[in-house]
């Protein structure tokens, strides 16, 4: 479904010493992505996870190499066109729950809908809810997003992630911000979808995410230090930690 | 300092679009204010030094024909309040005699006489403003003359009547502290006394001014009673110093006060922006108050630090708006210090706009004290999440239907949420539109032909005047015999004018100029009342009515040729001409009283007006013939040619500060909705689609601003219009607008000109990505 070729990043002016030398975050990165995959991607700070990220979901241009969504180069595409791109092949929740806070949370959920003009407002505005439902969150439909907790926040992010039905679901630390129960709550929402086929990446420094996943890529220095299936069954923790502490 | 300095580069470092928002805010701010105040400044100074030189009187009595010069002296040693009187002999000549570059000044309408040096009081003055001295052959020519016509010093002017001619070299070019400015409808030329002499035994009618100076404290009001009272000469005009002062004033003052008006506008302007963006910054800074706070900083403390912070900023925007100041105030000055001088206090031209720089200082620190006072009482944990204090901005619902243009949905449920924030931005819109349409509508107003009906007359295309002279009655009969029986004359009218006495309601006589003929063939609207009719019926002009303190119905008693008549007042008219004390009514005049016949005409259809005008010029060749829409704007002096400027100053400064405006306020306000842009980015939104949000959302105000902005410059617009000439003489006036001008071209200039500053303002969307969101 996804596949990343040799992909390279670097950004000018981060240099603490001489702002016209470029900073390489990813060196040449390649990996693949199946449908219904849930991929991943650890490594310490500043390793380039976030970059990879962006990069893979055509939010940021490669410096090098090419991502291929089911045969379509994004690297190729211009701005308008990955837009409507993203908006319709797929969801992003990140670690903050970014909402726009002159809507109230149903209305932030059912925008991407709107925008996309795929589906009647009616199909929209009833995914949504059933959507609410599912992640237990159908009593705070016209609230304000400052008034919920940050891990009912997060659910409705994933809720607007998931409102035109996109064929991957990309997450940036979703449960960087979240307590250990809502931690759970988002981990359980997320094994669910993709149980049901969705394609799952995700960025996180946390076990408990990366647990859930069928498979881990470590980056170190903006390159793949290692990759790890995760089977099913067993003692799936035990196995990542060692396997972290070796990589 | 160093740690001011380096806050201020962390300033620039961390929030670049809002700091550079804030000095540009500021520099413009102080720019506005330096340029206003020494334009204040200059033309306070200039004035007053060419009143000091020049020594104007303070009352003077114009006269034609035979006077008794001792009975005048006379009155001037009786009378107490007198300082220094003075007879001035004028030597007016037609304007066909005289030629300069092979033309005559026929086009100009101005009254030209020519006069030597004053002893005394009233000197004219050369451009050093030192007394004017001339030799014999030479002329002094008067500074409006220089300034249309191009007359320079070595140029000559050419006198010529029948076989006389008589070649005048301009030696210098004078200032006139009474006559300078075109809306006196007279001029001065200097000349030697052996040349006024000669000149008058081949060319020319005399004219006399009795000119009166005053002693201190002593009210014109009291000379004028006793002058009028005392049966002394007065065929003519009666001027007070405080006319003369207000004609001045409102000739080349009027460019300058308009510009100090707009200053002041967009000063006003400019603190608006100024707090905002205090406000809108220290919100950002509310983090680093409550570091501060937390690690146990004295409030007043950080109170000072961020005050000289700011005052940092604002020192250097002052220096930068003082320095700019000079070309700026010297470009709106220049008008007043070709007709006045430099000045002689440099303390008001370079003091007054660094008093402004120290306000403005103030209105800095205040603002931070304000807002820092504010964010103190909030606690450590709300200032670190930045939650202290902040406004909570409402929801907008949407569509159930779905979006059917979604930018614009959202542009409009955006703006219904931070309409509060767009305060700031719609006050200049709408003083940009205000600034725009008014002086363009004072000018349409002025220019158009039926402003003649606030000048005493109907509405006609052709005047022509027949001054008392001692030919008087052939030259009227002459102008008779020209005019009769010609087809392309519609119609035409004579009126007789001449001077009466007239008591006032304390039994005081006071002289009033009266115009005797039939008032119907060229019919004026009163503001009051009707014209008059039969004999015993008057019309007076509204500033006769105020004066005499008449209303329709009353009787007023005047004195003419020994006899006392009743007259009821019919009518109340707006004429701005003669200082705007002038009346209609049927009056049989002497001959020898009439000061001047006006004839009206009225084209027949097709006829063009300047080529009728250049004929009759022709067959009358000592008279002088008007076209009527030259007369309104001579007479109005300039002011059209001033207003010209003043609109197009106006509307380039307006255009420049809105667009200016636009992209700063754009900076901010995309500053402040870097994560809402993110966001939008992230979920499908493309760059286009955001900044076509922002435009819909400046455009909108922008709409609002303008509508606002012409309801004020055709309601207060016209009342301001109604004020500065009501003290000419009309006080009800009416703006004429050029629809397609303002309601079309105007709007769309300006929505143009913003449009172009959004699509400037708005590149930097492409910039603004998620991933800053997150690693924030």
């Amino acid at each position: 479904m996804i596949k990343v070729e040799q992909i390279s990043k670097s950004f000018k002016g981060n240099s603490p010493v001489d702002s016209t030398i470029a900073t390489s975050v990813l060196n040449g990165v390649s990996f693949e992505i199946a449908r219904g995959d849930f991929v991943a991607v650890m490594g310490p700070s500043g390793s380039g996870k976030s970059t990879l990220l962006y990069s893979v979901s055509g939010m940021d241009r490669v410096t090098e190499g090419q991502v291929w969504f089911d045969g379509v180069s994004l690297s190729e595409m211009n701005e308008q066109s990955l837009s409507g791109f993203r908006l319709n092949k797929m969801g992003f929740v990140f670690q903050n729950a970014q909402m726009l806070k002159n809507l109230s949370i149903f209305d932030n959920l059912i925008l991407p809908g709107l925008v996309a003009k795929k589906e009647k407002p009616q199909v929209i505005r009833k995914r949504a809810k059933d959507l609410m439902k599912r992640m237990d969150i159908d009593g705070l439909c016209g609230r304000d997003i400052r008034e919920v907790s940050g891990g009912q926040l997060q659910r409705a992010s994933i809720c607007r992630a998931m409102i035109n039905n996109p064929e991957v679901l990309f997450l940036d630390e979703p449960t960087g911000a979240l307590n250990s129960e809502a931690t759970d709550q988002v981990l359980d929402i997320l094994e669910d979808l993709n149980g049901e086929g969705m394609t799952i990446m995700t960025v996180t420094h946390d076990l408990r995410v990366a647990l859930r996943a069928k498979r881990v890529i470590y980056l170190r220095d903006g390159a793949i230090a290692g990759e790890k299936e995760l089977t099913a069954g067993g003692n799936r923790e035990q196995a990542l930690d060692d396997w972290l502490k070796g990589v | 300092m160093k740690l001011l300095i380096n806050l201020v580069r962390k300033d620039f470092k961390r929030n670049p679009a809002i700091t550079t928002a804030l000095v540009v805010f500021l520099i413009l701010a102080a720019l506005l204010m330096a340029g206003g105040l020494r334009v204040a400044g200059t033309m306070i100074s200039a004035y007053d030094q060419l009143n000091q030189k020049a020594i104007p009187p303070e009352y003077l009595q114009m006269h034609k024909g035979e006077y008794d010069n001792e009975a005048v002296g006379h009155f001037a040693a009786n009378q107490d309040g007198i300082q220094d009187f003075l007879t001035v002999e004028m030597l007016t000549i037609n304007n066909a005699s005289i030629i300069y570059q092979g033309e005559t000044l026929e086009k100009v309408l101005m009254d030209n006489s020519f006069v030597v040096q004053n002893v005394g009081f009233d000197y004219l003055l050369n451009m050093d403003n030192q007394v004017a001295t001339v030799k014999p052959g030479e002329v002094g020519v008067p500074v409006y003359y220089a300034e249309i016509l191009g007359i320079a010093p070595g140029d000559v002017i050419t006198l010529k009547k029948d076989d006389y001619i008589k070649d005048l070299k301009v030696a210098t070019i004078i200032r006139d502290a009474q006559m300078n400015v075109a809306m006196t409808s007279s001029k001065r030329f200097l000349i030697s006394p052996v040349d006024q002499l000669e000149l008058s035994q081949k060319m020319g009618e005399w004219e006399y001014s009795f000119q009166f100076l005053l002693k201190e404290g002593v009210d014109t009001g009291v000379l004028e009673q006793a002058y009028q009272s005392a049966n002394l000469p007065a065929n003519g005009v009666a001027i007070t110093g405080s006319l003369l002062n207000l004609y001045n004033v409102f000739s080349y003052g009027l460019v300058a006060m308009i510009i100090v008006a707009i200053s002041l506008l967009l000063i006003f302007m400019a603190m608006l922006c100024l707090s905002y963006i205090i406000r809108a910054i220290m919100a950002e800074e509310q983090k680093s108050i409550g570091e501060m706070k937390a690690i146990g900083f004295p409030g007043k403390s950080i109170e000072i630090l961020f005050q000289m912070k700011y005052l940092t900023l604002m020192a250097v925007a002052g220096i930068i708006g003082y320095l700019g100041a000079i070309p700026f105030g010297n470009f709106f000055s220049e008008a007043v210090v070709r007709y006045c001088g430099t000045g002689s206090s440099p303390g008001l031209i370079w003091g007054l706009p660094f008093l402004g720089m120290f306000f403005l200082s103030g209105m800095v620190a205040f603002g931070c004290h304000r807002v820092i006072k504010k964010n103190l009482n909030n606690t450590v944990m709300e200032l670190l999440r930045g939650s202290g204090g902040r406004r909570r901005e409402g929801h907008y619902t949407l569509p159930s239907s779905g979006f059917k243009y979604p930018n614009l949905t959202i542009a409009i449920g955006e703006l219904g949420c931070k309409w509060r924030e767009y305060g700031v931005i719609l006050v200049v819109f709408v003083i940009s539109a205000f600034l725009i349409l008014l002086p363009m509508n004072m000018k349409n107003t002025i220019q158009d032909p039926s402003f003649i009906t606030y000048m005493g007359v109907g509405e006609s295309d052709i005047r022509i005047d027949v001054h008392f002279s001692q030919q008087i009655n052939q030259q009227q009969d002459q102008v008779l015999k020209v005019l009769e029986n010609d087809p392309e004359i519609e119609k035409k009218a004579i009126y007789k004018n001449g001077y009466l006495q007239a008591q006032t309601k304390s039994g005081e006589w006071q002289s009033i100029r009266v115009e005797s003929g039939d008032q119907s063939v060229f019919p004026l609207v009163y503001l009051e009342g009707s014209a008059p009719i039969g004999s015993n019926e008057m019309a007076l002009s509204y500033m006769n009515a105020s004066e005499l303190e008449k209303k329709i119905g009353d009787v007023l008693t005047v004195e003419y040729g020994g006899e006392t008549m009743n007259y009821t007042i019919a009518g109340i008219y707006q004429d701005i001409t003669y200082g705007g004390k002038t009346a209609k009514a049927a009056i049989d005049y002497r001959n020898e009283d009439v000061e001047v016949y006006i004839l009206y005409l009225s084209l027949a259809e097709g006829i063009n007006i300047d080529t009728k005008t250049n004929e009759l010029r022709e067959a009358l060749p000592n008279i002088k013939v008007t076209p009527v829409p030259s007369f309104i704007t001579q007479t109005l002096g300039g002011i059209v040619n001033n207003l010209s400027q003043v609109a197009a100053a106006a509307m380039a400064i307006a255009l420049m500060i809105s667009a200016l405006i636009t992209i700063m306020f754009l900076k901010l306000i995309m500053a402040r909705e870097h994560s809402a842009i993110a966001v939008k980015k992230a979920i499908g939104f493309t760059n286009r689609d955001i900044r076509i949000q922002l435009a819909i959302r400046i455009l909108m105000i922008q709409c609002l601003g303008i509508i606002i902005g012409t309801v004020l410059a055709n309601t207060l617009g016209e009342a301001i219009f109604s004020l500065m000439l009501s003290s000419m003489g009309a006080s009800r006036m009416t703006l004429l607008i050029q629809p397609l001008k303002a309601y079309l071209i105007c709007p769309l200039v300006q929505l143009l000109v913003v449009a172009i500053a959004i699509i400037g303002g708005t590149k930097a969307v492409k910039h603004y990505h998620i991933k800053e969101q997150i690693i924030e």
